[in-house]
C-alpha cells in the first residue's frame, strides 16, 4: 500500500508528466483559459490514462515484450518494435470509446470540449505514460496506479494553469508576450514551484 | 463516400504493406543493434576495471571486443561462493536467477588484476546502474562508474563525476576482522583521523536521497559477493 | 507546375518564421522540450522530425483521395508510426548512445502535434510535392526553435556549445557559476518563453 502511495505522490507531485517531461503540452496551452473546460479535459485525460496504461501494460507483456508471444507457442518472436505502432492504436481506440461516452452522458462537456478530444489521441501523456511503464518495468497495479497519478498530476497542472490565467486578465502583459509568451513563463514558475516537492518519498 | 467494404480492404492494405515496411527494417538492423547494445555493456565494464578509450583508439565495436577477449574473463558465482562451471554472464536473466551472479575478471596473462561487479538500486528518482569494481584481494575498491541513472543535475548526477569516483580507489569494504561493512558516502565529507575513515567517501552536498540510495545498494550488491570474495580474501592470507 | 512556383515556395518559407509551427501555430512543444539540455540531442531530434514529417506528409499526400473519411486519423497515425519506428530502429542500429539518450522521446515524435497537423491541415488538401516542402519547412521552423533553445540551455546550463566548453576557466576561478536552473525543466519553459516573445516582437504579432 505504501509502495502505492509513494507511486502517486511521485507521478502527482515530483514527477509531474507535464512540469517535469513537457508531456502533453499542446492541450495544455490549447485549453488552460477557460478553468471548466480545463477541468473537463483534465479529467478526460486521467479515465484515459488509467484505462490504456494497463492495457498497454497487457499488450506489451502477453504480444509485445521479447518472448511474450511463448503462450502461443512462438517464444522467440520479439515483437517489440512494433510497440509504438500497437500502443498508439490502442489510445486512439480508447478516445474514440470515451467519445461516444461522453457524448451520450454528458453532451455540453462534449460540446465545450469541442475539436480537442480526438487531440487527446495525440496527447503526449498518454502514449509517453505508455511508454515509461514499458522503459521502468512497472507491474499491472504499478501501471494503473501510475497512470492513474499521471492523469491527476496532469489535471492539477493544467487546473493551476487555467487559474492563473483567469487572474491575469487584469495584468497588463506586454502586448507581444500575451497567449503563448506568457504561458510559458508561468508554466517554468509553476514548474519551479513544483520542484520544491523533489525528495519527498512516503 | 466510401463503402464499409472499401474502407476494410483500404485499411488492410495499408496494415499489410506497413507492417511488412517495418518487420523489414527491423530483422536487416536486429544485428547491429544487438552488437551495439553488447558491446555497451562491454564498455562499461571496461572502464570500470580501469580501460580509458582515447583519441588514438576510439572504442569502436571490434576495439571493444578485442580488448574484452584479450584480458576480461566472465563467470558466474553462487550464493555459496562458488564459480558455476559452464555458466556465462550473458546467460543470467537478473529477473529470474536471483541466487546466480555475474561477475568479470581483469587478467593480464596469469595474473588477475582486479574484479568487476554489476550493481544497480534506487537513488532519489528511479533506478541507478553501474559497476563497481575491486582490487584482487578481495577487500578493496578499485573504482566506481554509473551508466544509467537519472539523478537530478548538478546534485545526485555528480555521482557519474570524476571527482566522486575518484573518491573510491583504495577504500576498503570490509572491516580489519574480515566482516563487509560496504562503503559510505558521508554528508558533509570525510572526517580523515576517524578510525573509520577507511571505509568512507565524501558525500554529495544536497544530495542526501542519491548518497543514502548508493550507500545501501552497494552493500547489498557486495553481500551477494561477499562469498566468493571473502574465499580470495583467505586463499591470499594463508 | 514549375518545380518552385510561388505557392510551393510559400509552403516551405512560411513556416520558418511568420507561421512557425512552435512559436505561432503553438504546436509540438510536447515532446522535444525534454531533449534540449544539450545541443547534440537537439539537433538529431531535429533530424528525426523533419524526416518523419516529411515523409509522412508526401505519403498522406499521395493516399490523400484514397482514404476513407472514417478512418482517416487512424491512418495518418499508423503513417506516422510506422515513420517513427522505421527512425528508432536506424537510430538503435547506427547511434546507440544517441538513442539511449532520447530514450522514450523518440517515440513520441508520432504524438507530436505538428506532424498530425500537417498531416490533417495540409497533406489532405495538397499534392505530393507541396506537401513535402510544407513537411520540410515545417520540420525546420520546429528543429531551429529547438536547436535554439538547446544552445541557450546548454550555454549558461553547462557553459558549453556541442559539448566544447566555451565558459573559460578564468570566468570559473573568478567566481562564474553554471546556471543549475537552465539544466532542470524550468529552464526550458523559460527559454521558450522568451524565444517566442522575440520572435512575436520581430514578426509583429500580437494576440487577443
Amino acid at each position: 500500500m505504501e509502495h502505492y502511495l509513494s507511486l502517486i505522490t511521485k507521478a502527482v507531485f515530483v514527477e509531474n508528466i507535464l512540469l517535469a517531461y513537457f508531456l502533453g503540452m499542446c492541450s495544455f496551452l490549447a485549453i488552460s483559459k477557460k478553468v471548466d473546460t480545463s477541468i473537463g479535459l483534465g479529467f478526460a485525460v486521467i479515465f484515459v490514462l488509467t484505462i490504456t496504461a494497463p492495457t498497454n501494460w497487457a499488450m506489451n507483456k502477453y504480444f509485445l515484450q521479447d518472448g511474450a508471444l511463448a503462450w502461443a507457442g512462438f517464444p522467440d518472436v520479439n515483437l517489440s518494435f512494433l510497440n509504438f505502432i500497437v500502443f498508439i492504436s490502442v489510445i486512439a481506440a480508447m478516445v474514440q470509446l470515451v467519445e461516444m461516452i461522453l457524448d451520450k452522458f454528458s453532451p455540453t462537456l462534449y460540446q465545450s470540449l469541442g475539436i480537442f478530444l480526438p487531440l487527446i489521441a495525440v496527447n503526449c501523456s498518454i502514449l509517453g505514460g505508455s511508454l515509461f511503464l514499458v522503459e521502468r518495468e512497472y507491474t499491472l497495479l504499478e501501471s494503473t496506479v501510475f497512470g492513474f497519478g499521471s492523469g491527476l498530476g496532469w489535471l492539477l497542472a493544467i487546473v493551476s494553469m487555467a487559474s492563473i490565467r483567469y487572474r491575469l486578465r487584469y495584468s497588463n502583459v506586454p502586448s507581444h508576450l500575451r497567449g503563448v509568451g506568457i504561458t510559458m513563463l508561468l508554466t517554468g514558475l509553476l514548474s519551479i514551484a513544483f520542484m520544491s516537492f523533489g525528495g519527498i518519498q512516503l | 463516400m466510401h463503402s464499409n467494404k472499401y474502407t476494410l480492404i483500404f485499411t488492410a492494405v495499408l496494415t499489410i504493406i506497413l507492417g511488412f515496411f517495418v518487420s523489414t527494417a527491423d530483422s536487416s538492423l536486429k544485428d547491429m543493434r544487438e552488437k551495439n547494445i553488447e558491446a555497451d555493456i562491454r564498455k562499461n565494464i571496461l572502464s570500470s576495471l580501469g580501460f580509458k578509450e582515447t583519441l588514438e583508439s576510439p572504442w569502436t565495436n571490434e576495439r571493444v571486443e578485442e580488448i574484452f577477449s584479450e584480458s576480461i574473463i566472465g563467470f558466474v558465482v553462487d550464493s555459496a561462493g562458488s564459480v558455476i562451471d559452464g555458466k556465462n554472464p550473458k546467460d543470467i536473466n537478473p529477473d529470474k536467477d536471483f541466487k546466480e551472479f555475474p561477475i568479470y575478471k581483469r587478467v593480464s596473462g596469469e595474473q588477475v588484476e582486479g574484479y568487476s561487479i554489476p550493481i544497480s538500486g534506487k537513488g532519489l528518482w528511479g533506478t541507478m546502474y553501474g559497476y563497481f569494481s575491486i582490487e584482487p584481494d578481495g577487500a578493496t575498491a578499485k573504482g566506481i562508474t554509473f551508466y544509467s541513472h537519472i539523478e537530478t543535475p548538478g546534485l545526485g548526477a555528480e555521482v557519474d563525476k570524476p571527482w566522486f569516483q575518484n573518491n573510491f580507489p583504495g577504500k576498503k569494504f570490509v572491516d580489519p576482522n574480515g566482516k563487509l561493512i560496504g562503503i559510505q558516502a558521508m554528508k558533509g565529507g570525510v572526517d580523515e583521523t576517524s578510525p573509520e575513515a577507511y571505509h568512507q567517501v565524501d558525500g554529495i552536498s544536497g544530495a542526501t536521497m542519491t548518497t543514502n540510495g548508493l550507500n545501501s545498494f552497494l552493500y547489498e550488491g557486495l553481500k551477494n559477493y561477499d562469498p566468493y570474495l571473502s574465499k580470495i580474501r583467505s586463499s591470499l592470507s594463508l | 507546375m514549375a518545380l518552385l512556383d510561388k505557392k510551393s515556395k510559400k509552403a516551405f518559407s512560411d513556416p520558418l518564421m511568420s507561421n512557425n509551427p512552435i512559436s505561432l501555430q503553438v504546436l509540438g512543444i510536447c515532446s522535444a522540450l525534454a531533449v534540449t539540455v544539450k545541443m547534440d540531442t537537439a539537433v538529431v531530434m531535429s533530424l528525426a522530425v523533419i524526416f518523419v514529417l516529411a515523409v509522412s506528409n508526401t505519403v498522406i499526400a499521395l493516399l490523400r483521395k484514397m482514404i476513407p473519411g472514417k478512418v482517416r486519423i487512424i491512418v495518418q497515425l499508423s503513417v506516422i508510426a510506422s515513420m517513427v519506428v522505421f527512425i528508432d530502429l536506424v537510430l538503435k542500429a547506427y547511434f546507440y548512445d544517441m538513442s539511449k539518450q532520447l530514450s522514450v522521446f523518440v517515440g513520441l515524435i508520432i504524438t507530436n502535434c505538428i506532424i498530425m497537423g500537417r498531416a490533417e491541415a495540409f497533406a489532405m488538401q495538397n499534392g505530393p510535392w507541396r506537401s513535402l516542402l510544407d513537411g520540410i519547412g515545417n520540420g525546420i521552423g520546429y528543429g531551429g526553435i529547438l536547436i535554439g533553445v538547446a544552445f541557450f540551455r546548454e550555454l549558461l546550463g553547462s557553459g558549453t556549445f556541442y559539448g566544447i566548453q566555451i565558459i573559460p576557466d578564468s570566468f570559473y576561478a573568478a567566481g562564474y557559476q553554471n546556471m543549475g536552473l537552465m539544466v532542470l525543466s524550468p529552464g526550458a519553459f523559460i527559454i521558450l518563453g522568451l524565444i517566442v516573445w522575440a520572435q512575436r516582437l520581430i514578426a509583429n504579432i500580437e494576440e487577443e
